[in-house]
Parts: structure tokens; sequence; C-alpha cells
């Protein structure tokens, strides 16, 4: 069982990563490079922003709809301190500076979230991460002095790398892969570890951790300083993939996009934040083509509605429940 | 916390006289207009085995939650060890020596039997909150497996816990509260759901318990409480109503009042 599961990942990473020479053998030059950065790359971005999100709901229990907004704290800090951006706010730092500052500036945000929604959970919890989320929005979308309003910050065009464009296809593809692949080896390695075998004993009983002695309040705290790290990540990449950032990026569509791919893909382990949001993207690039750009809503609610009936948990539950019916009769 | 108090009450008591490990003073607990415990006092001294009976209702969980600290009293005061622990979190408590395990068993049941062990064992450690997975050779580790062993659980270790029989979910229940080497355990009700042939078992892995540890036991068949206790305190409508050493329990008129007239 568990040398399958490691077969079949080592498998889909071997396939992530000759995707683009794969594609690039099957398609015309540029249609091959749209779809190694424009749907697999941004693909990998938002699926490390909804991974934040499935992180904590998967081993806490925590459903937040703050993660698109902390995404959008990494990428704001990143805007407003990066030398070239438009318009200059604060300027100065050179990526190698002003990526880190965004990161940490999103696991701050997540512990902010953490400690304030700590004593809430489940509808509460989610009214009130949505709740920070509209704040910070508002806040943003109107403040000129600090955040340039609804217009947002231009020009943020990523570091180059060995000789390259940070936004070459093939570079910012890689780039974001492996971002994702550490980070999703990062959570795999933490839920087995002390803090994460806290976390999931907080999900499944809170008043018992404590009655072992833990602080649960603290643990809570870094499970969401741990997820605001994983968004900032992907804030910090979806900002130099939007050459940019908006307000509209942390709206509240944005959010609940990355709900949506959540779901889609699964809550059950991390990985299916990536599968639900490769559907989503999918979807939201070709939909596009066929209608216009309100039938997407439609579109992508309906597959959301199917996926949700054939299998309340996603595609990766998919799976499991294909084995179940054919396999019935296995031991 | 912990240390400075614990020297002064030291001074305070005098040498001679043992401190008590749990010292209740007026213990109450109401829930909004229900009295579920009343005005409880009485002293449990180190290392002795108390058993709490009475019939359904009577308040002997309420009287255990107020203790550990999961719905603290609403007057009165509880020491433990001479420390005032009336106003900690039930966490801090723990630190301090106290272990439970819960009349419905409260397990991890996305998590192994290890697992659960594990956690258990590292809450009372400096180190409890690490980001770093345990070594090979983890001290934490061996005495998970160490208890399993002792609640004969070792063939179960990998075996997530929704999976477990009910006898070995309470099993795993007291494993997990002997797992921070308490000072005072209090259990509840811990053979309920219990086949027969589990009982005898049971009563003697109680009496196999180091007199270093104290032990509050709540449990209503008799034949596990009386052999076990030194002290039962039988309590009715949250108030403590007999208070006796085990050979006058059966006897007692109050005691058989309650138990047979179901009251007048
Ligand atoms: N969290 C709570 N909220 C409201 N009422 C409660 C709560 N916990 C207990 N009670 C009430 O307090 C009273 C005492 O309950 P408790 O569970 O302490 O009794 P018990 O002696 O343990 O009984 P049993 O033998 O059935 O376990 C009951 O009337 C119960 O309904
Ligand atoms: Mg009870």
């Amino acid at each position: 069982m568990r040398d399958r599961l490691l077969l079949l990942s080592l498998l889909g990473l071997g396939l992530m990563a000759a995707a683009p020479f794969l594609l690039q053998a099957m398609l015309p030059a540029n249609q091959a490079q749209f779809w190694t950065a424009n749907v697999l790359g941004r693909a990998a971005v938002f699926g490390i922003i909804a991974m934040s999100l499935t992180f904590l709901a998967t081993y806490g229990g925590f459903i937040s709809l703050a993660q698109m907004m902390i995404a959008g704290v990494a990428g704001y800090a990143v805007a407003v301190f990066v030398e070239g951006a438009v318009p200059r706010i604060v300027g100065g730092l050179g990526y190698g500076l002003a990526i880190p500052l965004g990161v940490l500036a999103a696991t701050v945000m997540g512990l902010i979230v953490g400690a304030v929604s700590v004593r809430t959970r489940d509808i509460y919890l989610l009214m009130i991460t949505l709740a920070l989320s509209m704040g910070v929005f508002r806040f943003v979308e109107t403040n000129i002095a600090w955040f340039n309003g609804y217009e947002g910050i231009r020009n943020v065009v990523g570091p180059e790398l060995f000789g390259l464009g940070f936004r070459d296809p093939w570079l910012f593809y890689y780039v974001a892969l492996g971002t994702a692949v550490l980070l999703l080896a990062g959570v795999l390695y933490l839920v087995r570890s002390p803090f994460g075998l806290v976390l999931q004993g907080i999900r499944d009983n809170p008043r018992r951790v404590a009655a072992l002695g833990y602080n649960v309040a603290l643990h809570r705290i870094a499970a969401f300083g741990v997820a605001g790290f994983i968004a900032g990540c992907g804030g910090v990449l979806a900002t130099i993939y939007n050459i940019g950032i908006s307000p509209g990026t942390i709206g509240l569509g944005a959010t609940v996009n990355v709900l949506i791919m959540s779901v889609i893909g699964g809550l059950g382990h991390p990985v299916g934040a990536f599968l639900g949001s490769l559907i989503f993207t999918i979807f939201d690039t070709f939909a596009a083509n066929l209608y216009d750009r309100d039938r997407f809503n439609t579109l992508i609610g309906a597959v959301f509605l199917i996926i949700v009936l054939v299998s309340p948990d996603g595609v990766i539950g998919i799976g499991a429940r294909l084995r179940r019916l054919l396999g019935g009769s296995k031991p | 916390m912990g240390r400075a108090p614990l020297v002064f009450e030291w001074i305070r008591v005098g040498k001679n006289r043992v401190v008590p490990a749990i010292s209740l003073a007026g213990v109450s607990r109401r829930f909004g207009a229900l009295q579920a415990v009343r005005d409880v006092t009485f002293d449990v001294q180190p290392g002795e085995r108390r058993a709490v009976l009475g019939p359904n209702g009577a308040g002997k969980t309420t009287l255990f939650n107020t203790i550990c600290g999961d719905f603290p009293p609403t007057a009165g005061s509880i020491r433990l060890f001479g420390t005032d622990i009336t106003h900690l979190k039930p966490h801090e408590r723990t630190r301090l020596g106290i272990g439970r395990t819960y009349q419905t068993s409260l397990l991890f049941n996305g998590l192994s039997v290890l697992d659960n062990l594990f956690v258990a064992v590292r809450g009372l450690r400096p180190n409890r909150f690490s980001f770093l997975r345990p070594s090979r050779g983890d001290d934490g580790m061996a005495k998970a497996r160490e208890l399993a062993e002792r609640m004969r659980l070792s063939h179960l270790l990998d075996a997530e816990v929704v999976n477990l029989s009910h006898g070995q979910r309470r099993q795993l229940e007291v494993g997990m509260a002997m797992a921070g080497d308490p000072r005072v355990l209090m259990l509840d009700e811990p053979a309920a759901g219990l086949s027969p042939g589990d009982r005898p078992e049971l009563l003697k892995l109680l009496r196999e318990l180091p007199r270093t540890l104290t032990l509050i036991l709540i449990e209503h068949d008799m034949d596990i409480a009386l052999p076990a206790a030194d002290i039962v305190t039988v309590m009715k409508d949250g108030e403590v109503v007999v208070q006796a050493p085990p050979d006058r329990i059966e006897d007692d008129p109050v005691v058989q009042a309650i138990y047979l007239g179901g009251g007048h």
C-alpha cells in the first residue's frame, strides 16, 4: 500500500517534471509555452495557496477563508518594498530581500489570524476568517498612500535567475513546481512530527489534548502560522505571475475560488489542493474561450457540484471510491 | 507558579503534617440553574485509593471536571499537594501531576494506537512543542510502546483507533492517562462496558499501581470499587452523603437506601 503510494507519487512527480518537454514535442511553440506557464505553472502557484487551506482543514479541522488574503499580504509586501514596482511606495529592496520579507509578512498575518480566531470553530471560524479577509480587502482597496487603492501596484517582474527573466515560461514553471514539491514534502514531514500529531489530536479531540498537558491555543496559532508561510510562498509567486497585485486578487471571488479548488481536489490529503487547482485552472482557461466570461461561474459551479455529489471527499476520494467499488472482493 | 507556592505551603502546614494530594474545600459547580456539585469538602491523602460512588447524575463526573479543570468550580477551592489550582487551565493542572480518563473515551480517532500513546507521553515533556520528527531511538516512542505492552495493546500499535473494540478503547484510555506519570490518577468508570471476563484483569491492573500514585476512581461496579479502595465517598444530588471504609459501605443504611430503595 505504502509502496504503491510512493510509486504513484514518483510517477506523478516525473510527469510534472517532464511536462514542458512533452508539451513542446506535442504542440506548436507558443501553445506549449502557454500550457507550461499559464496552465501548469499557474495551477502549481494556486495549488500552493489552496494547500495552505487544505493543510489546516485536513490536519486541524479548521476551514480558513483567510488564506487568499494572507497570500495577498505577501504579494503586497513584495510590491511595496521591491525596487522597480510602479508606483514606488517604499522600494529600495532587491528581490532577494523583498521575497523573504513577503513570506515573513504572510507568516505573521497567519499567526494573527490564528490568534484572533483561536476560540472559534466550524461556521464561526469560517465567518471570522472571511470577515478578516474582507476587512483587509477593503482597507487595501481604499488606501492610496500604501497600496495605491483599487489600481494596485504594477511591474513586479521578479528576479533574474540563470540569466533568464523570472517570467520565462520554463523557469517560472520549474520554480513554481519546485516550490510546490518542497512545501508538500514539508507538510508531509511536519504532520508526523509531535506538532503535527498534536494538531491531528486537536482535530479529533481538543479537550483531550489539553488534558494531556498541551497548550491547544499555542498549537492552533502555530498551525495558522505554518499555513500563512505556505500561502505566502504562493502569494509571492502569484504576484510575480500577474506582474503586480491589486485588491481584486484578494477579493471575495478569489477567496471563494481557493475554497473551490480545495474542495474539488479533496480535503483528505494535501495533494488534493494541486489536483483541484489544476482542474480549476483548466476550466478557467478554456471556458473563457468557449463562452463569455460570465458563463465561467456557471460552468465551474456545475463541475463543483458534480464532483462533490459524486465524491464528497473530492477528486482524491474518487480513486479510493473506485477501488472500493471494483475491488470489493479483495481482502 | 508551581515551586514557590509549594514551599510556602509546606512551611505553613508544618513538617509533621502530611499535605493532602487533593484537597477540596466547598467545591460547587452549577450549570445554569442546575447545581451539579454542591459544597463538596474532602481530602485525599498521598497514595490513597479513593472510590467515588453514587447513582446516575449524582455529580461524580462533574466533580472530576472541576478537579481537572474542564469545567472549573463555580465556588470553593481545590489544592493539589498544597498548590491552589482552582483557577488554572486544564493543561496547567496536568503539568502539575493530574492524569485522568473519561467516562466515554476521548481518543484521537484518526491516529494510530502508537501515535495516541506517543502524544500522551510527550504532553508532559519540556520538548512537547516540536516541529522535528522523533528519531529512531526516541525515548518517548519507547515509552509509548512500553505503555502499549502494559495495556496489552502491543499487537495493535499501527491500528487506527477508530477501528478498535470498546474494550481496547478503554484500555487505551487508561494508558493515555498514565502516560505522563501523574501523581494523581483519576479514572472515570474504567470498567464501563467491559465484558465480565475483562473486569478481574482491570482490578489486577489497579492493584498493581505503585503506592506513590494517588488514585481516585469512579465506579458503579462494587466488585471493582470496594476491593480497590481505601475509603469510599458516596455522592447523591451533587453532595457527599457518606464517607467510609469499603467494609462499612454495603451495610450503610444511606447507601442501601440509594442503591436498593431508590431514595425516599
Ligand atoms: N456540561 C454540562 N452542562 C450541563 N449540565 C451538565 C453538564 N455536565 C453534567 N451536567 C449535569 O450535571 C448533573 C451531574 O452529572 P454528572 O455527569 O456529573 O453525573 P455522574 O454522577 O457522573 O452520573 P453518571 O453515573 O451517569 O456518569 C447531571 O444532571 C448532568 O445532566
Ligand atoms: Mg459520570
